[in-house]
């Protein structure tokens, strides 16, 4: 039973709000949290829906900020349950025709990617290298960026980043304004590459044809690529950890309590009410981990937000761009591709992208799911029991992957039912063409999870997996609109800590640490920055 | 992760829990281990069919609720956990059209009985009493204490001249099955069959020589069942949390491969990832007895004869449980209802079981590895806690008893039938509630006895009670003698899940006792003894 | 003779409950603390409904050691038994007319503390209540059990 009051309400236990929430306690808040579901962690989640033993992640996959996590060593995560696996081959496309894969390896094993690259062209080898090797002197920039308020930066700060870091290799200031394909075509010659870094930038959710997000894909895109680790034994443990993290600081989470609303007295927010009709005062703040029109129009309420919030919300857009469907497998054997004659690393790819024998073929897929159209059954995909025994059975394999596909609104609901009794067995036709072995025979059992019944399970809205569109209005110092990028609202002593503000969504936790820099500016608290850190 | 503690502990179940929570409430630096990615073992809630309904996968009954003593020491309730007793608790629907029911109020379950017998109605209200009177001495003398013999127990109530004085404690109840006890007291073949039917659901197999003496427990807390809103799941992270907020940590996906032990004692761990963690103090397993003996530790570190006791000898349940998850869109409507009303709102129900015979054939059946023609048994829980399903819409359960190992296929044989045998299952449900059709179910799983031994790697043989229920099994004999005081041959070793007294279910039993055991051995003050 | 609940009985208890357990072997190892809570129920005159007097008894090695009132639970004293229950089952039981064992099945007395030690020493026990029952001769100034209007 939740107390009648705390200092900080924090709603949702995602894993931004369980990230604010131990902050907040450890800044010496009273602070509870409430979760709608029976189950911590949001988008980091793990099941076993289909067969004992076999995991699958159902959001989050790869895990790239681990390292510059904050909250992973200020709470120490690692004692707490988080482990991770780096696995040396990173991301691979595999090709129906059996021709040579590429296969990226993680960075201190370039040498391999390059070779695999070289194949196709040495020249796309050595950009590719050049690329990493610049985008990764940029992590601490980009780490302190992240773990930060943003702001506006000045006119051409991006032109003279891009010319400064990357100037010798033919990129302008100009790449800025140019969208991700546009840049990928530029710098690379080899269709077999172009088509591997098509899919690897949606991935992220940036639309790829969106002018003006070059320098993105340049610098955090390039940065990220390859740089993934595994979470043993499933994503969720993530979230394990920083419950765990929560529990030792004293925070009180309460799970299945859905808030019905947020208390607003006098313009300030002053508590919550939960499922029951249970008012819970907070006498500092209440931080919202739920998504932006959710927080406002659902919770808060029109009659306590100005016309022009009331818009903002009603115009924030969720999706195309990140709205992803998950494919879960039980499987005999892992995947052997044809190609694997070329390279056996191509089996034991921690990613592989399969279907897409071409650029054409990725560029179609997402523009046709961007364009609320069901694409051609492809996907990236994972098999995590080739890293971590604990995600099958013994001597099995469970895999997963993530097919773009339109928002949610975009199909009935018998259509989605439609897709998931018939995309699967239409997705293993294409997968079979490039591992003959990916037969009926092979699948023990396999289920699709939609957008639909992710926008159900989680209330993520579309099925849109970064919560509102990655698009230029609605990013960085304009997420989700400027005058609530500061994670602070219109209404006093409401934050918004979840994916819908700065940076958006994966799993970095920067929402609810940048949440808890602006209510320990406004609280006097001491600021969480380490010097050393730099953010 | 930190290599070194106070206390491992194996299994995050709620008892490996439990005792953590305790230990590190005792200032010890404890690590509890999780071989799942889930934390709460049997306390398993899931989305198995669709999203936002909460399926629990295995424990589902909390019959123990304010009579375990952990529930005020760990302060249960304190961390979130929300228990509801339904109102109409349990049901028995017959094939003449009548139902059964127990409230949670006796006069208005004899009124029921009454009913089909009102000499029975009396008989039940006389042994219910009486069974009160003494369920609390009971439990501190049986449950939550670590198990003297039968011997033992027989002689000092034969001194307290007890046989005299209540029925219920009659040594001869040792001889006699429930079938037996149930004869000898109630006449009505359908308050017998559902009386048996609850025994039956609570592991004590109304067929088995020997397993009155348990009735007197079963009857006292017959009407203390209750519901874990939001799930059963929540149980387990009101303990995670206790565990945690005493410095404690818990770790899924962290899979014990070996026991370490060093000069006969036992002095750490090793994952199946390799890492290795060292116990300063203790490590306490709390899952099965074979893969804590046999798999965990070389077998030249245990006697040869306690070896192959546990390689041969330990019992474990000669029936299990066929599940089926339901999402539905409507809850059942009996045309039992037309009998009594109060059918319709009942939390659990026996469907068809109308006599002593009728469970005697099915067990029959059963240990011949043969399916019964399905009488589940329907839970639907959000009858009681609409927070476990989408608004206006139902989960449900239902479950039937069915062997392990399927004659003629073996275990192996359930991967081909659990779709059929579900249908069969939701028919035989459908006879009695005809509004379960295509239009009120939305989606449904089977859940058969092969994955509850897959999934939960320690309930061996798809033992949801972690070792049968018979008079040799019991108290200081389960799961053997030698090991039948939480204690093992190497030092420092402890055993604390369910196959030790008392038994599986969420009991706390094992745990709570383990720990009076441990604590005499450490010199921890028992500050949770607070008489 | 000595009236219920005073002082003088309370010494008499002790000596009946030493003298009965002299003769026993295997008397139990170490001390137990028990507390005897005895509730008012506005049918015993010894005590007022409402009321509770408290009695803490100290059994060494099987042997009563002491015996007190006391006010409530005292801080520091660690109790290994707790009996609770209305004062006409306990003046009933100090008279021999209710039988502690049965008051015990019953629920009418709430017994909490390690059973399986009472189990165990079963034996001792049963002369330790024996001797509280009719061990002393009571007598009974305010009115003897059974009372007019009682269960």
């Amino acid at each position: 039973m939740p107390a009648n009051s705390y200092d900080a309400i924090v709603i949702g236990a995602g894993h931004n709000g369980l990230c604010l929430a131990a902050y907040l306690q450890r800044a010496g808040l009273s602070t509870a949290v409430f979760e709608r579901r029976h189950e911590e962690g949001g988008g980091i989640n793990t099941e076993e829906p289909l067969l004992p033993g076999y995991r699958f992640n159902l959001h989050a996959q790869y895990m790239e900020f681990f390292d510059i996590m904050p909250m992973i060593t200020d709470f120490g995560l690692e004692d707490l349950g988080l482990r991770t696996v780096m696995p040396e081959a990173q991301a691979g496309i595999a090709f129906a025709d059996g021709r040579p894969p590429i296969v990226l390896h993680r960075p201190d094993l370039i040498d391999r990617s390059h070779a695999s690259i070289a194949r196709y062209s040495k020249r796309d080898a050595d950009m590719y290298v050049e690329l990493k090797q610049r985008a990764a002197m940029l992590e601490p920039v980009l780490a302190s960026g992240l773990y930060s308020i943003p702001s506006v930066s000045e006119p051409g700060t991006q032109e003279l980043m891009l010319e400064t870091v990357f100037g010798d290799l033919g990129i302008t200031g100009n790449f800025a304004l140019k969208s991700p394909t546009n840049v990928i075509d530029e710098l690379f010659e080899s269709p077999e590459m172009r088509a591997l870094l098509y899919r690897t930038t949606v991935e992220w959710g940036y639309p790829i044809d969106e002018a003006g997000t070059g320098a993105v894909f340049l610098s955090f895109i390039f940065w990220t690529l390859a740089n993934w680790k595994l979470c043993l034994g499933g994503t969720h443990t993530l979230a394990k950890a920083m419950t765990q993290a929560c529990y030792r600081e004293g925070v009180d989470l309460i799970e299945n309590t859905a808030v019905e609303s947020v208390v607003v007295e006098d313009g300030r927010a002053v508590g919550v009410e939960v499922r029951g009709g249970r008012t819970v005062r907070a006498e500092r703040l209440v931080a919202s981990n739920a998504d932006l029109r959710q927080t406002l129009l659902d919770l808060v309420g029109r009659d306590h937000l100005s016309p022009q919030w009331v818009r903002r919300a009603e115009n924030y857009r969720y999706g195309p761009s990140h709205v992803l469907g998950t494919p879960m497998f039980c499987l005999h054997d892992p995947p052997a591709y044809t190609s694997a004659r070329w390279d056996p690393e191509i089996d034991r790819c921690f990613y592989t992208m399969v279907g897409f024998d071409g650029p054409e073929d990725t560029l179609r897929y997402i523009r046709d799911a961007f364009m609320g159209r069901l694409p051609a059954p492809a996907a990236g995909t994972w098999v995590n029991s080739l890293w971590d025994r604990a995600q099958a059975p013994a001597g099995r394999h469970a895999a997963t992957g993530w097919y773009f596909f339109p928002p949610a609104s975009a199909l009935s609901a018998q259509e989605w039912e439609e897709v998931r009794a018939t995309y699967n067995d239409r997705f293993l036709a294409n997968w079979a063409a490039a591992a003959p072995n990916m037969t009926a025979d092979n699948v023990i059992a396999h289920r699709l999870y939609t957008p639909d019944q992710m926008e159900r399970k989680n209330l993520m809205r579309e099925g849109d997996f970064s919560n509102g569109e990655f698009a230029l209005d609605q990013l960085g110092a304009n997420r989700p609109f400027p005058e609530a990028s500061n994670y602070r609202t219109e209404v006093e002593g409401l934050y918004l800590c979840g994916p819908s503000s700065f940076p958006g969504g994966g799993a970095h936790a920067a929402c609810g640490y940048n949440a808890f820099k602006a209510v320990a500016e406004d609280l006097a608290l001491p600021s969480p920055t380490v010097p050393e850190r730099g953010y | 992760m930190r290599k070194e503690y106070d206390a491992i502990i194996i299994g995050a179940g709620h008892n490996g829990l439990t005792l953590g929570a305790y230990l590190a409430r005792s200032g010890l630096d404890v690590v509890v281990l999780e071989r799942r990615h889930e934390e709460g073992g049997g306390l398993c809630t899931e989305e198995l069919t669709r999203e936002g309904f909460l399926h629990n996968v295995h424990a589902n009954y909390h019959t123990f609720v304010d009579l375990a003593p952990p529930v005020a020491d760990l302060d249960v309730r304190g961390h979130g956990v929300e228990y509801v007793r339904p109102e109409v608790q349990m049901a028995s629907i017959y094939d003449d059209g009548t139902a059964l029911l127990i409230y949670d109020d006796l006069d208005r379950t004899c009124e029921s009985m009454s009913r089909f017998s009102a000499e029975d109605a009396e008989t039940f209200r006389r042994l219910y009493t009486e069974a009160h009177g003494f369920v609390d001495l009971l439990l501190g003398t049986l449950m939550y204490r670590p198990p003297m013999s039968v011997k033992e127990l027989t002689r000092a109530l034969a001194t307290f001249g007890v046989e005299d004085k209540t029925e219920f404690l009659s040594v001869k109840l040792r001889r006699e099955s429930i079938n037996e006890f149930l004869d000898q007291h109630f006449t009505d073949p359908r308050i017998k069959a559902h009386l048996a039917f609850h025994g039956a659901i609570c592991g004590y197999t109304n067929d088995v020589s020997g397993l009155a003496i348990g009735y007197p427990l079963l009857v006292g807390k017959i009407d203390n069942w209750h519901l874990c809103v939001g799930g059963s799941h929540r149980l387990a992270h009101a303990l995670w949390r206790d565990l945690a907020q005493h410095g404690g940590t818990m770790i899924s996906d962290a899979e014990v491969s070996r026991i370490v032990v060093d000069d006969g004692r036992a002095v750490g761990v090793r994952l199946s990832s390799g890492e290795e963690l060292t116990a300063r103090k203790l490590v306490a397993s709390t899952v099965d007895v074979e893969q804590t003996l046999l798999e965990f530790v070389e077998p030249s570190e245990i006697p040869a004869e306690l070896h192959s006791k546990v390689s041969n000898e330990i019992q474990h349940k000669d029936w299990t449980l066929f599940s089926v998850h339901l999402a539905m869109a409507e809850a059942p409507q009996y045309e039992a209802a037309a009998f009594e009303p109060d059918v319709d709102r009942a939390w659990v129900v026996n469907l068809g079981y109308g006599s002593l015979d009728d469970l005697n054939d099915d067990w029959r059946t059963v240990r011949g590895g043969g399916l019964p023609v399905p009488r589940p048994n329907a839970a639907v829980n959000s009858l009681y806690d609409p927070t476990d399903a989408p608004e206006g819409c139902y989960t449900g359960l239902l479950r039937q008893f069915a062997p392990f190992s399927l004659a003629g296929s073996g275990p192996g044989g359930w991967e081909g039938i659990g779709r059929h045998y579900g249908e069969r299952c939701i028919e035989a449900w459908r006879r009695f509630a005809p509004n379960m059709n295509d239009d009120a179910i939305i989606d449904w799983v089977p859940f058969t006895p092969l994955e509850i031994s897959q999934k939960m790697k320690n309930m061996v043989r798809g033992d949801w009670m972690m070792g049968e229920i018979t008079l040799d099994n019991m108290l200081d004999e389960r799961p053997l003698r030698e090991l039948g005081q939480y204690r093992t041959p190497i030092e420092g070793l402890y055993l604390a899940g369910s196959t030790q007294h008392p038994h599986g279910f969420i009991t706390f039993g094992p745990a709570y006792n383990a720990l009076q055991e441990i604590a005499a051995d450490l010199d921890i003050d028992p500050w949770w003894q607070n008489i | 003779m000595a009236d219920v609940y005073t002082p003088d009985w309370y010494a008499a208890v002790r000596t009946a409950i030493n003298d009965a357990v002299s003769d026993l072997a295997d008397l139990p190892d170490g001390d137990w603390m028990v507390k005897v809570e005895i509730v008012g129920d506005g049918t015993s005159p010894y005590v007022a409904e409402g009321d509770e007097r408290h009695f803490l008894i100290r059994i060494d090695e099987g042997r009563c050691d002491w015996y007190r009132e006391v006010d409530g639970d005292e801080e520091g004293v660690r109790l290994n038994y707790r009996f609770r229950g209305s004062a006409s089952t306990f003046d009933g039981i100090a008279d021999s007319l209710v039988d502690p064992i049965d008051a015990a099945l019953s629920g009418e007395i709430k017994v909490k503390g390690d059973m399986r030690l009472l189990m165990r020493h079963a034996r001792h026990v049963a002369v330790l209540l024996e001797a509280y029952a009719q061990g002393v001769d009571t007598t009974w100034p305010e009115g003897r059990p059974p009372y007019e209007g009682g269960d």
